[in-house]
């Protein structure tokens, strides 16, 4: 289990650097002169110079890449082309409100649709499992901001039940993590993307969960935890529902590739102050250097949650052991 | 007697017809008794065991005159009581492919401390103690009880196996083809392990298998299935020696014995019936050289030929021709 931890744990970094490399690529084939924002093109040519030289670009490309390397892993990020604060700044405080938004929508959709799954396989055919079933094609098939600004339009603003963006009232001073997670306030602006992401990403873990189940309670073992007398509920959940849950984590790694996508959605349409609108607003105000960080670090927040899942697979399933003694 | 069962039915209604998947079956086990069944794929001898442990499914129509377990009616126990009472306790399983009855994730000493303490009061180190005690019992080492299923070899699943189903002492193992998917030396070991364990343990064994050797070796008294029907039944000894049933004497032909070498095997022509067709008569007659016209027509009631010694044909009369016809290859022609 170590040896496979650490053997993880190195193919992420790896798959960071890859990231970080293809983004200074991206970003310097991009059209248009990402300098021009900062360095005027109605400056004379002197003070052009003295500024690119300042900035490095005089460089050759390799330099520049090795300084960007060095940079990234001392969190130099620069500083925003539009508001001058350091681009570190304001990404841990928005990188903190997607991790929020993001983990507790996965986790509600990834909890309730393992639970609904294994409900449905036990009485399939049943009720719950014909009504869940249409109901999770529809909710998948519609796209987000859809689902998000119906969601918005009946309960925010037809019966001002929910906020209808933000994430805190205007005005409200926020000092931390921990003063937004113990507010009230926090919750009930949660409450609309979280079913938002939910209703987005429940489906995909509950036909999963619903099918691995079913194929794991015609399995040799299920039947014989039957034959030792134990009662129903330990042989669904002990037995059954255990070894269904690992198509389940197998299939979320796929699904956090997705995620991003959504989650860009989902922040623009409530104006939830992540990384999704940032980036989106990055982009808009050609802030390259907020653009640049926003990308790696979401692609590093999604890189994480699959090493997660990785680990928890190898945690789950016994037989996963690289390096480890096994025979038979 | 452990247990008592006449006129055993089980009968699956799909949507093509009924399929009568056993079909009046009587037999008795008592203590300390090891009792076979043997006969070939589909002849309902696992379906026999699936009712008896409720592991038939809801489709299925279970019924007979007499279902009784040390006089408890098993057709009327609730669930709950049958899984606390019956199931580990009083009636234990072997199953048939232990390969895959482990479960994949839980270590195997676990997996049978979970039999134990979900029928008794043991507390975890009890019933830890308690399973290297078995792991000895059967010839593995205790401290394998925490490797996983997939570090097993076969045979040592089907030791673990073995293990599992002693762990609480049930009066009835019910083995459902223990040795068959291993290989010969290991089937060996096994064999010769149960037989060491029968005069050490007090459960009685209900040995299903289609390897007559085995049931030879291992049993008191066989029963020969057919089609969900007991063709007949004897002591060990009697059934080998003296069959009386046609379709007795044509397995003892398909096997090899060691007691006559240069025999040659002759084959039972043809292929067991369809069960979803309901049968009339004989389910042995469409492949018995010996069928007469009433064979078809007539049910043939279970004779007592000797004492515990019966038979399901209508033509023992004939038994001393039928036996000598019976070693003559030309005989089982179709």
């Amino acid at each position: 289990m170590k040896a496979y931890i650490v053997q993880r744990s190195l193919l992420s970094l790896l798959t960071i650097f890859a990231v970080a490399t293809i983004l200074f690529i991206l970003f310097r084939l991009l059209p248009g002169d990402p300098t021009a924002q900062v360095i005027s093109p109605a400056l004379d040519e002197v003070a052009q110079a003295r500024l690119k030289e300042a900035y490095g670009l005089d460089q050759p490309m390799i330099v520049q890449y090795v300084l960007y390397l060095k940079n990234l892993v001392t969190l130099e990020w620069g500083r925003s082309f539009t508001t001058s604060e350091p681009v570190f700044d304001v990404l841990a405080y928005r990188f903190w409100n997607t991790l929020l938004l993001m983990g507790i929508g996965l986790s509600f959709s990834l909890v309730l649709g393992v639970f609904l799954g294994m409900i449905m396989a036990w009485w399939r055919n049943g009720p719950l499992d014909i009504g869940a079933t249409i109901a999770a094609m529809v909710s998948q098939s519609a796209p987000p901001f859809i689902t998000g600004l119906l969601l918005l339009i009946v309960l925010s603003y037809r019966l001002g039940m929910f906020p209808t963006g933000g994430m805190m009232p205007p005005g409200t001073n926020i000092s931390g993590v921990w003063d937004v997670v113990t507010s009230a306030q926090f919750y009930h602006h949660l409450v609309l993307p979280t079913i938002t992401v939910a209703a987005y990403y429940l489906a995909t873990p509950m036909l999963v969960m619903r099918d691995s189940m079913l194929e794991v309670l015609g399995s040799d073992y299920i039947e014989f935890a039957q034959a030792k007398g134990l009662p129903p509920h330990k042989v669904m959940i002990r037995h059954a529902a255990r070894n269904a849950l690992m198509a389940v984590v197998t299939v979320s790694s796929l699904l956090l590739g997705f995620a991003i996508g959504g989650q860009v959605v989902v922040e623009t349409v409530f104006s939830w102050p992540g990384m999704g609108l940032l980036m989106v607003e990055a982009a808009a105000r050609h802030d390259y250097p907020v653009a640049q960080a926003t990308f790696l670090a979401l692609a590093v927040l999604i890189i994480l949650l699959n090493w997660a899942a990785d680990i928890s697979y190898g945690w789950l399933d016994p037989r996963i052991k690289v390096g480890g003694g096994s025979h038979g | 007697m452990l247990l008592e069962i006449e006129n055993l039915k089980v009968h699956y209604h799909t949507r093509a017809g009924v399929v009568r998947a056993v079909d009046g079956v009587s037999l008795s086990i008592g203590e300390h008794e090891v009792f076979g069944i043997a006969g070939e794929s589909g002849c309902g001898k696992s379906t026999l065991i699936r009712a008896l442990m409720r592991l038939v499914p809801r489709t299925a129509k279970v019924t007979a005159d007499r279902f009784t377990f040390r006089g408890r009616d098993l057709l009327t126990m609730p669930d709950r009581v049958f899984r606390r009472d019956m199931l580990w306790n009083e009636i234990a399983l072997v199953p048939q492919s232990a390969m895959n009855s482990l479960n994949p994730v839980y270590r195997v000493g676990d997996q049978i401390v979970e039999a134990i303490r979900t029928h008794s009061t043991a507390s975890r180190r009890d019933a830890e103690s308690r399973v290297a005690a078995l792991f000895d019992m059967v010839g593995l080492q205790p401290d394998l009880a925490a490797r996983y299923p997939h570090q097993f070899s076969g045979g040592m699943r089907q030791r673990a196996m073995i293990a599992m189903s002693l762990a609480l002492d049930p009066s009835l193992v019910v083995m459902d083809e223990p040795t068959t998917g291993l290989d010969v030396l290991v089937q060996e070991r096994i064999l010769r392990r149960l037989a060491e364990l029968r005069t050490r343990i007090k459960s009685s064994i209900l040995l299903i298998t289609h390897d007559i050797s085995v049931i030879a070796e291992m049993s008191d008294r066989i029963a020969i299935m057919y089609a969900g029907r007991l063709m007949e039944q004897a002591g060990t000894e009697a059934i080998f020696d003296e069959p009386f049933h046609p379709y007795s004497l044509g397995l003892q032909n398909a096997f090899p014995s060691i007691r006559a070498l240069d025999r040659s095997l002759i084959s039972i022509p043809g292929s067991p019936p369809n069960l979803i067709n309901a049968i009339p008569g004989c389910v042995f007659a469409e492949r018995c050289p010996f069928v007469r016209e009433d064979c078809r027509t007539a049910r043939p009631p279970d004779l007592e030929i000797a004492a515990g010694h019966r038979v399901a044909c209508l033509r023992t009369a004939d038994i001393a021709q039928i036996r000598a016809a019976a070693k003559e290859k030309a005989t089982w022609r179709s």
